[in-house]
């Protein structure tokens, strides 16, 4: 078997050598340990021994290239007998590289994780542990509240939450929500899980967080909206004619809570740590109910608007809004909300204030209804008007004498409307 | 020891084995890309190891370094396993855990030593202060180069076997170079035989190249040391004919101090002496030369066929009684757990 | 038998053990006819002689690189480091000679390395080191540190009778404010084997050395607020008790790393490592270290107080911990 005659490595940091002579030529017989070749290298000059014996029969670098150390640069071909009693060759291709990387020993396979099926335990805080518990238990963490640290949910909220997973876990809500049956791991196949959009998350999360900030109180107050029910059906042809929309009952709404909210400018305010900070805007806020959730635009500056200006300003955002084409101005810079369950049949609401706001107004649905005036008996247009405000900021008194006044304006609204 | 014809013919014999084996590792193995990794040799010193080692009786210990192979091979480490050792083999005396002379074993009484130099010294002063509290006879030999007694560890070494009359001979290979500093550069004095005043104990000036003064004033050492008369300092001058180690191309070294101690080479002076004196004949040299070439023919032969160490040993060997962790144990177990 | 200070109780395991086994002797400066800096051998040289108690010259590096002959050559020595701080003198044989024989050519070296390490004694920089993580990250060394009189005398027994190096941190500020009663008879704490000395269910205390005392304090404290610390002595550095710490870990859920060592490259971060690998999916907060800044030991008094780690650090750290 032939023998490789590799480049040597002479010295710890040298990792290539020139190999500057010859001294056989191919075809020649050789000695092992007999003067085979001359190197030169960052340190040192040096003759090199053949490694075996032989004939030289193959000269794979030439006078003057430079090679790596460990390169085979000739080969000696076995001759006949072998005059070394020396036994087999070392391989050099086996021999160790001073840096080679060896052939890592056996690696399992890595497979990824599975993805948890309930996506929603992703975008809650929580920890390492309480996911694991989460994704062992089949626990949706999005349905715990949590006690921890800014609603952080702990190892306790959901040990607790296991050894007790009886009853909804399901914080009231704006809207009254259909009834949970509870959290408990149904047997596969009667019930399908349905991760939550985008705009549900962010819905499910700003209601409990506004829950958590604000001392929601609500005040309810019954308006007697007959006169502006007459003036709307009175001018709705005209406003169909002129506008080319339907003139709706919000404009009225928004008109008069904008004057409602100057005289009482702590309704249009917001708290910042112990601060209080003052709007100077009056931007209100209308829920829109969209078949896929729920969002606010806004119309700016209200106060300065004529009842017209409002008119078109609100009914142009409903439009975008329904066909998602809100730009993000819309729905910024709220100052107060209103809602409108009203449309849907809902008496009275007792709605979640917007945050970072300090009021809400929910509109019941306007109903006929007999009512005593002067001690007589009367059919009405009625509504009741609830306001749910933040007590950290606004006690009972002041938010009544609002919707007060707000009760007054509406019922004897004077406003023209072009 | 008596130093007849016997013990002259063994220390030619060591000085050749050393001669021989150290070429074949240095000017051939070396260069034929079989050893890897540093290569030192003591070509031209090699009076100093046998000279001295060859008096040591059985529970006696070296604690030599790397230009000592004569020391070693008298303590009985054979041909093979210093190939082996050099070429990294699982047969090589630290079955492939250390490189080339950093090699020991105490079953025969050798301390493999550490590159930090002097750091041996004063091991072997602990050595010998065990031989005194047992109340044994027996002594250390602590080899170094000139460039090891600069080192701190050197002198405290040096003073704690002195102020504990320690039983052990220190012996230094002044080769006059360590690395490419000269000795001018490395000391004010110009002996290092005089440091030993400075720790109380003889310091001898030694032809390093004459084996028979080496064996007279290293048995004048022991003598002292067995009698609890405590240390000595042999200074043994000679000189490197290498480089420092195999790659170094020895530029700093005028040519003329090396023709100038080629002419003194030790295995050249014992043999010509022994011949002249007729402790030996011609015939009996060349019988001599032929045996160690067999010898090492053999050793080299079988080390070259010797298996490496398998890659899980690396973490063997490091406690008695602890294994050490794989470094991806904990990734590999983990990530194949079903979840 | 009588209530034994630290300091005594090392001192018996040392005499024990030398009444036991004539190969284990002591050596280092001042131990013999002055008995000790602390004290901690007096008696030994009237009883055992000079042979065995040795006074040496001011040389860590020759005292170290001689027990290592001596340990080599079959005898068990334990040589003393006046201060833990001037260990760094020896640094070089311990980590380059001693650590390494076993593993380099299978030579075992059973010394023992001790010395009074810690501060809280105005010692300033060189008398309060606590230089243990030098040891702990040499491979071929075990490191231990008693918190107790019991675990420093069986501890120092185990460490004699271990075959392989021990370097043996005794901490200086506890050595005569501990008093317990010991058993009699022979028995040992084994190297590598940490202790729970407080069983908690809210958050795992892992700490050693003089801390492990102030760990109880707070322990006591934060108790009445229905906060409850299990209080985990590692007492072993190196050979370290992976599974219980993270049996611990995985109790509670919380944990808190406390050392008197500087806060980089200490064992604190070590052990956040190992948690936050192999107990990921068990912490419900963050890792959270106590231990002194990095700087130097200082000197003067409101400085070393600045300088380490107190109960109320502990308490505090427990309280935002436990609430998280």
């Amino acid at each position: 078997m032939p023998s490789n005659v590799i480049m040597p490595q002479m010295g710890e940091s040298i990792f290539e050598g020139t190999l500057t002579k010859w001294l056989k030529k191919v075809g020649e017989p050789v000695k092992r340990d007999e003067p085979l070749f001359e190197i030169s290298t960052d340190k040192v000059d040096s003759e090199i021994p053949a490694p075996a014996s032989g004939v030289l029969s193959e000269i794979r670098v030439n006078e003057g290239e430079t090679v790596q150390i460990n390169t085979v640069v000739g080969v000696i071909a076995e001759e006949g007998a072998a005059a070394s009693p020396a036994p087999a060759k070392v391989e050099m291709e086996d021999a160790p590289k001073p840096q080679a990387v060896q052939p890592a020993p056996q690696e399992p396979e890595l497979t990824p994780e599975p993805e948890p099926a309930a996506a929603a335990s992703r975008s809650v805080r929580s920890s390492p542990l309480v996911k694991r518990i989460a994704r062992e238990e089949d626990v949706d963490l999005g349905q715990l509240e949590g006690t921890g640290l800014g609603g952080r949910i702990t190892k306790k909220d959901i040990l607790s939450h296991l050894s007790g997973r009886q009853g909804s876990d399901v914080p009231p809500s704006a809207a009254p929500a259909p009834r949970m049956p509870g959290t408990e791991r149904s047997p596969a196949g009667s019930s399908e899980v349905v991760p939550m959009s985008a705009m549900r998350k962010s819905i499910a999360e700003h209601m409990l967080a506004s829950r958590r900030t604000s001392a929601h109180v609500t005040t309810v107050f019954e308006v007697d909206l007959t006169r502006i029910v007459n003036i709307k059906n009175q001018h709705a042809q005209e406003f169909l004619e002129r506008e080319g929309g339907k003139l709706s009952y919000m404009p009225f709404f928004i008109k008069t809570v904008a004057g409602a909210l100057k005289e009482f400018p702590v309704v249009n305010a917001s708290i910042s740590g112990t601060d209080i900070i003052y709007k100077k805007d009056v931007n209100i806020g209308v829920a829109v109910a969209l078949d896929w959730g729920l969002i606010v635009p806004v119309v700016k500056n209200a106060d300065e608007k004529s009842f017209l200006g409002i008119a078109k300003t609100a009914s142009s955002l409903a439009e975008r809004a329904r066909q998602k084409k809100l730009a993000p101005e819309d729905v910024q810079g709220g100052t107060f909300t209103i809602s409108n369950p009203g449309v849907f049949g809902s008496l009275l609401g007792t709605p979640i204030i917007n945050q970072p706001q300090v009021a809400i107004l929910c509109i019941g649905a306007i109903t006929k209804r007999p009512v005593v005036i002067n001690d007589a008996i009367a059919i009405r247009s009625m509504a009741y008007l609830t306001l749910t405000f933040d007590h950290r900021l606004i006690d009972g008194a002041v938010a009544d004498h609002f919707m007060s006044s707000l009760k007054n304006k509406l019922e004897q609204w004077d406003e023209p409307l072009f | 020891m008596e130093l007849n014809q016997q013990t002259l013919l063994d220390m030619l014999y060591y000085m050749k084995l050393t001669r021989e084996i150290e070429t074949r590792i240095e000017r051939k193995l070396y260069r034929q890309g079989k050893i890897v990794g540093g290569v030192y040799v003591g070509r031209g010193q090699e009076a100093i190891a046998v000279g001295s080692a060859i008096q040591l009786e059985k529970d006696d210990c070296i604690c030599p370094s790397h230009r000592d192979m004569g020391a070693f091979l008298i303590r009985g480490i054979t041909p093979r396993e210093i190939f082996a050792q050099y070429m990294g083999r699982r047969t090589g005396v630290t079955k492939g855990k250390e490189a080339n002379m950093h090699m020991g074993d105490m079953r025969r009484g050798v301390i493999a030593f550490v590159s930090m130099l002097a750091d041996t010294i004063p091991v072997a002063a602990g050595i010998a202060m065990t031989y005194k509290m047992r109340r044994q006879n027996n002594v250390v030999l602590c080899y170094f180069g000139d460039g090891a007694t600069s080192r701190g560890d050197w002198h405290e070494g040096l003073n704690l076997a002195s102020v504990q009359k320690a039983p052990v001979v220190y012996i230094c290979n002044n080769n006059y170079y360590a690395y490419s500093t000269p000795l001018e550069k490395q000391m004010a004095v110009k002996d290092i035989a005089v440091r030993g005043a400075a720790y109380a104990m003889p310091g001898i000036i030694v032809d390093g190249n004459d084996a028979i003064e080496v064996f007279k004033a290293t048995q004048e050492a022991i003598r002292l040391a067995r009698q609890g008369g405590g240390p000595s300092l042999l200074e043994c001058k000679t000189f490197r004919m290498t480089g420092h180690s195999a790659h170094d191309d020895v530029k700093y070294v005028p040519k003329e101090l090396f023709a100038e101690w080629e002419k003194k080479d030790p295995i050249l002076k014992l043999e010509s002496s022994l011949l002249r004196q007729r402790v030996v004949s011609e015939d009996a040299v060349k019988k001599l030369a032929a045996r160690i070439t067999r010898e090492v023919d053999e050793g080299l032969a079988m080390a070259e066929n010797d298996p490496f160490p398998a890659q899980a040993e690396t973490l063997e060997g490091v406690y008695a009684d602890q294994n050490v962790e794989a470094p991806l144990a904990f990734a590999n177990s983990f990530f194949s757990q079903e979840r | 038998m009588a209530a034994v200070t630290y300091l005594e109780a090392i001192r018996q395991g040392i005499w024990e053990e030398m009444e036991r086994d004539s190969s284990v002797f002591v050596l280092g400066e001042d131990v013999g006819v002055y008995g000790g800096a602390f004290k901690l051998t007096e008696g030994m040289l009237e009883r055992f002689g000079e042979d065995r108690v040795v006074d040496t010259p001011i040389s860590e590096s020759a005292i170290v690189g001689a027990a290592i002959g001596a340990a080599l050559m079959g005898m068990r020595p334990i040589a003393e480091m006046q201060f833990a701080d001037f260990i760094s003198c020896a640094f070089d044989q311990i980590t380059n000679f001693a650590a390494k024989c076993r593993y380099r050519w299978g030579a075992g070296v059973p010394l023992v390395i001790r010395g009074p390490s810690g501060g809280g004694i105005h010692g300033g920089p060189y008398h309060s080191q606590n230089p243990e993580m030098h040891y702990v990250h040499t491979p071929g060394l075990k490191v231990v540190a008693p918190s107790t009189v019991y675990d420093a005398k069986g501890l120092i027994k185990s460490a004699i009778r271990d075959e392989d190096p021990v370097v043996y941190f005794e901490h200086k500020f506890l050595y005569r404010r501990l008093k317990e009663e010991l058993p009699e008879g022979d028995w040992t704490v084994p190297i590598g084997k940490a202790d729970i000395k407080r069983t908690g269910s809210d958050i795992s205390v892992i700490t050693y050395g003089a801390m492990v005392h102030l760990a109880l304090e707070a322990a006591a404290t934060l108790a009445n607020d229905g906060i409850e610390l299990e209080v985990v002595d590692l007492r072993t550095l190196v050979p370290l008790d992976k599974e219980r710490v993270l049996d611990s870990v995985k109790k509670t859920s919380k944990v808190i790393l406390l050392h008197e060592d500087v806060r980089t490259g200490g064992m604190a971060g070590e052990l956040a490592a190992i948690i936050a690998e192999e107990a990921f999916e068990y912490l419900d907060g963050p890792i959270m270290r106590i231990t002194a800044p990095d700087t130097p030991v200082p000197y003067s008094p409101p400085l070393e107080e600045f300088f380490l780690p107190k109960t109320s650090d502990i308490i505090r750290v427990a309280r935002q911990l436990a609430a998280y």
